[in-house]
């Protein structure tokens, strides 16, 4: 036997599809409008503004980007490494502390949890930790400086805590214990294998913050051999908008011709490409861990 | 939580706030006492060695009266991106500095990416760095007095003599912050005095008069609204204080110097004179003229969201002037202009046709200064008295190397290959500060600028305005108030938007006197007379 549909249930899919393909046409045109810029000729763009059709095509920006792809492949070669180091230690360091501090006959879970907590209520400042860096570890122009870092954030420990807690009952590692699992047994046959949506959610919020990172580049690398993708191209900006601002105030006469507009939007395109492509892959995942973690927090 | 996590939190936080304050105080001990003048310089000026000797001269042989025993390193800091043959250049340098004072140099750059916060942390942090470029930009007169810096004057007859000597005593003078000089100054002159930008071609097609002044640019842009409906007459951005009032005022108002803060007001001609440029007469005026160039459409409606550089519009023909631009840069637009469109032709009045005289840059625009934790004062000096004063450190590190990155012909400098394909382009190492008139070449297009030099070095007087280092910390929440009543209420005003102006000029200055205006005014007054009394200026 068949439901039939009321008449509501029409009028109701109609509308929600039409609100649904407008918001989504809302999203899309403004990333649209950027690729059709980053094909225009610069000096349309001055004159006449963005159009979603390039009114006199270039590939100025691509090529001035591309001209030396040496760099640019050295940066994406930087943040790929830092990505996938810094994941995968990320995550084993995560899951780590979130297991331990998830178990209840760790005596002092709930100190070191305080400890963790506490860092990000009150931290040292910029400074303190610019000195701890550079004077004490001397880490500058290395890729530990910009790995380590990022490898363990409270809020991704507190997380990971709660998603395992929720995750794996204690009586599961109870029993397992009783079967003669010891505590990394227990770590990386149950715990890991049932946590699967929190790694992939935590997974993905460190490779973003390592993919989008260009702070620490800033601050503590000065060989451009090491500098990070986003921080490559962001510089390039900067670099640009100085010569045009402020640089020939101070009597710098470079002369050179560059394509400002497209540059930024050809750029745009290169740094967002590949995780625009990952994304969906991984985002359902992202949404179950969340809910999950958050909900039974 | 039970008792013990309190406990343990308690001692956490005050050992954090006790770090943290312990970290605030190191920087305070600045407390240097008075020094002999620099102008006394004991110390004999050691003769410099000639080229083909360097190689052979052998560390001990030290030519100034320092130590150069033991062998250093000296980390070099300058703003902005490094070329791409830097590692050459420095491979170079080593090679002369190595055999010759007994020390390599690390070149590093902050790159032009947050490079403000950069700028703090190294001076702040106790990192080793012996020598960084400062500037008023960089807020030079700022970190001295909180004594991020060495004082030098005691250190160069040592170190440096002949550098001591190079750089004019009246530009040691110049620099000087609390009676100590923390900085080395450039001494090439330049000037970066505003003029009148404007598309002479079209000036002539119309019969329109030459911009001198307000009146005449006016008549000028009318000429262009008139006849060339497609072109905006004038180019205009988001910037509306830095590009439109603070311009405005310079060629119309005889203001002293660089952008006043504030409202403030002082001119040129009476520089004990300080008066509130908000809310006076003076400034309804100014107002009610760029009202009416926003009523006749001499520029966009939507100003406050134009985010191209005022240059651009220019070069591309969608604009016919700007209103005020420095020499070199007005250079840039019209090489820029010419290389794509030859029959267009960009005109320039400098303000000082109006004013009557124009100002060379202060010593403290260009400078290179000593931090407070470097190791290697005396050898980064006289390091520094090389890079100055000896042709073949200099021109290394300016042009790069010759038949290389560039050529001389005629006496003009050349660049090999173009802009991004030469590894080292011209001054490539942002080296505006140890640029050495006697020894700089110039790119054959810098003529232009160069006339206008000599036509303002007629009229030249000095800047009175930059040596002031102004102190806010008293009113600093004010002083945040007053930026945010400036964009929300003085901003729309900027831009010829308000229509009523007596009203705009008196709900805004109603906001800024709640603000604290008087206060911060006030105080900025009694500093700004201080200064004047102590150098002397009426």
């Amino acid at each position: 036997m068949k439901i039939k549909d009321d008449k509501y249930t029409g009028l109701f899919k109609f509308i929600a599809y039409a609100v649904i393909i407008l918001t989504s046409l809302a999203c899309l045109f403004p990333f649209l409008l950027i690729i059709s810029a980053s094909f225009t000729d610069n000096a349309s763009i001055i004159r006449d503004g963005y159009h979603f059709i390039p009114k006199k095509f270039s590939l100025e920006g691509y090529n001035l980007v591309l001209k030396a792809p040496d760099p640019v492949l050295k940066a994406y070669g930087v943040t790929m490494t830092t990505t996938v180091v810094g994941t995968i230690l990320g995550l084993f360091f995560i899951t780590m502390a979130g297991y331990v501090l998830q178990r209840k006959d760790f005596k002092y879970r709930n100190f070191f949890s305080f400890v963790i907590y506490f860092t990000t209520l009150f931290g040292g400042g910029l400074v303190p930790w610019y000195m701890l860096l550079t004077k004490y570890l001397d880490l500058v122009d290395t890729y530990t400086v910009l790995i380590f870092p990022g490898l363990m954030t409270p809020f991704l420990i507190i997380l990971m805590k709660n998603f395992i807690r929720s995750a794996v009952p204690d009586e599961v590692s109870e029993s397992a214990k009783i079967d003669g699992a010891n505590d990394f047994k227990i770590y990386y046959s149950i715990v890991l294998q049932l946590s699967m949506p929190g790694i992939a959610t935590v997974g993905l919020f460190l490779a973003l913050a390592y993919w989008n990172d260009w702070f620490l580049s800033s601050l503590f690398i000065n060989d451009p051999k090491l500098y990070q993708l986003q921080f490559y191209l962001y510089n390039i900006i900067n670099t640009i908008a100085f010569i045009t601002q402020m640089g020939a105030g101070s009597g710098v006469s470079l002369g050179g011709d560059i394509p400002t507009e497209t540059t930024k939007m050809a750029m745009s395109l290169i740094v967002t490409g590949p995780i625009l492509l990952l994304y969906p892959f991984v985002q359902r995942y992202f949404v179950k861990g969340l809910t999950i973690g958050a909900v039974k927090g | 939580m039970n008792t013990r996590s309190k406990a343990t939190a308690v001692l956490l936080s005050s050992f954090i706030l006790a770090s943290a304050l312990s970290a605030c105080s190191s920087n305070n001990n600045n407390g240097e006492s008075a020094s002999p003048s620099p102008s006394e310089s004991s110390a004999s000026p050691s003769a410099s060695a000639p080229a083909s000797e360097s190689a052979s001269a052998s560390p001990s042989e030290s030519p100034a009266g320092i130590d150069t025993s033991k062998h250093v390193t000296l980390q070099f800091y300058m703003l902005g991106g490094e070329p791409k043959d830097l590692s050459v250049i420095e491979k170079k340098i080593n090679e002369m500095a190595e055999a010759e004072l007994n020390a390599t140099v690390k070149f590093n750059f902050t790159t032009w990416t947050n490079w403000d916060q950069k700028y703090k942390l190294l001076l702040s942090s106790g990192q080793d760095v012996d020598l960084i470029f400062t500037a008023d930009w960089t807020q030079y007169q700022s970190y001295a007095k909180s004594g991020a810096f060495l004082p030098l004057e005691d250190l160069l007859p040592k170190a440096a003599p002949k550098l001591q000597e190079f750089v004019p005593q009246d530009m040691w003078d110049a620099v000087k912050i609390d009676g100590h000089i923390y900085t080395v100054p450039a001494t090439y002159k330049e000037y970066v005095n505003n003029g009148f930008v404007y598309r002479e071609d079209l000036r002539k097609k119309y019969n329109l008069p030459v911009p001198k002044d307000i009146a005449s640019f006016e008549e000028y842009l009318d000429g262009i609204k008139k006849n060339e409906p497609g072109i905006q007459p004038l180019s205009m951005n988001a910037d509306v204080k830095g590009n439109m009032m603070d311009v405005f005022r310079e060629v119309n108002d005889d203001t002293v110097g660089g952008p006043l803060p504030y409202g403030i007001g002082i001119k040129y001609n009476s520089p004990n004179d300080v008066y509130s440029y908000w809310g006076s007469e003076e400034q309804i005026n100014d107002l009610k003229v760029i009202q009416r160039w926003q009523e006749k459409g001499f520029f966009a409606k939507n100003v406050l969201n134009v985010q191209d550089t005022l240059q651009d519009p220019i070069t591309t023909g969608k604009a016919a002037a700007i209103l005020g631009d420095n020499p070199t840069r007005y250079n840039d637009t019209k090489m820029k202009m010419q290389s794509t469109h030859p029959d267009w032709e960009l005109g320039y009045t400098p303000f000082a046709e109006t004013r009557g005289f124009a100002t060379p840059v202060h010593p403290i625009h260009n400078g290179f200064a000593v931090p407070k934790s470097s190791k290697n004062a005396e050898r980064a000096l006289a390091f520094y008295e090389k890079m100055v004063t000896d042709k073949r450190y200099n021109q290394l590190t300016q042009y790069g190397i010759e038949g290389t990155h560039y050529t001389v012909e005629d006496g003009y400098y050349k660049m090999v290959g173009d802009a991004t394909s030469n590894g080292f382009p011209r001054e490539g190492m942002q080296g505006w500060a140890w640029r050495n008139p006697e020894f700089m070449l110039f790119d054959k297009s810098y003529d232009g600028v160069k006339a206008i030099f000599d036509q303002l070095d007629k009229v030249a007087k000095p800047d009175l305005f930059t040596g002031f280092a102004e102190d806010y910390s008293s009113y600093q929440a004010e002083r945040a108030a007053l930026e945010q009543v400036e964009k929300q209420y003085f901003y729309p005003l900027y831009a010829g938007l308000v229509k009523n102006v007596e009203e705009g000029v008196q709900t805004a200055m109603d906001k800024a006197k709640k603000a604290g205006l008087e206060k911060v005014q006030e105080a900025y007054k009694t500093q700004w007379l201080a200064y004047t009394s102590e150098k002397g200026i009426q």
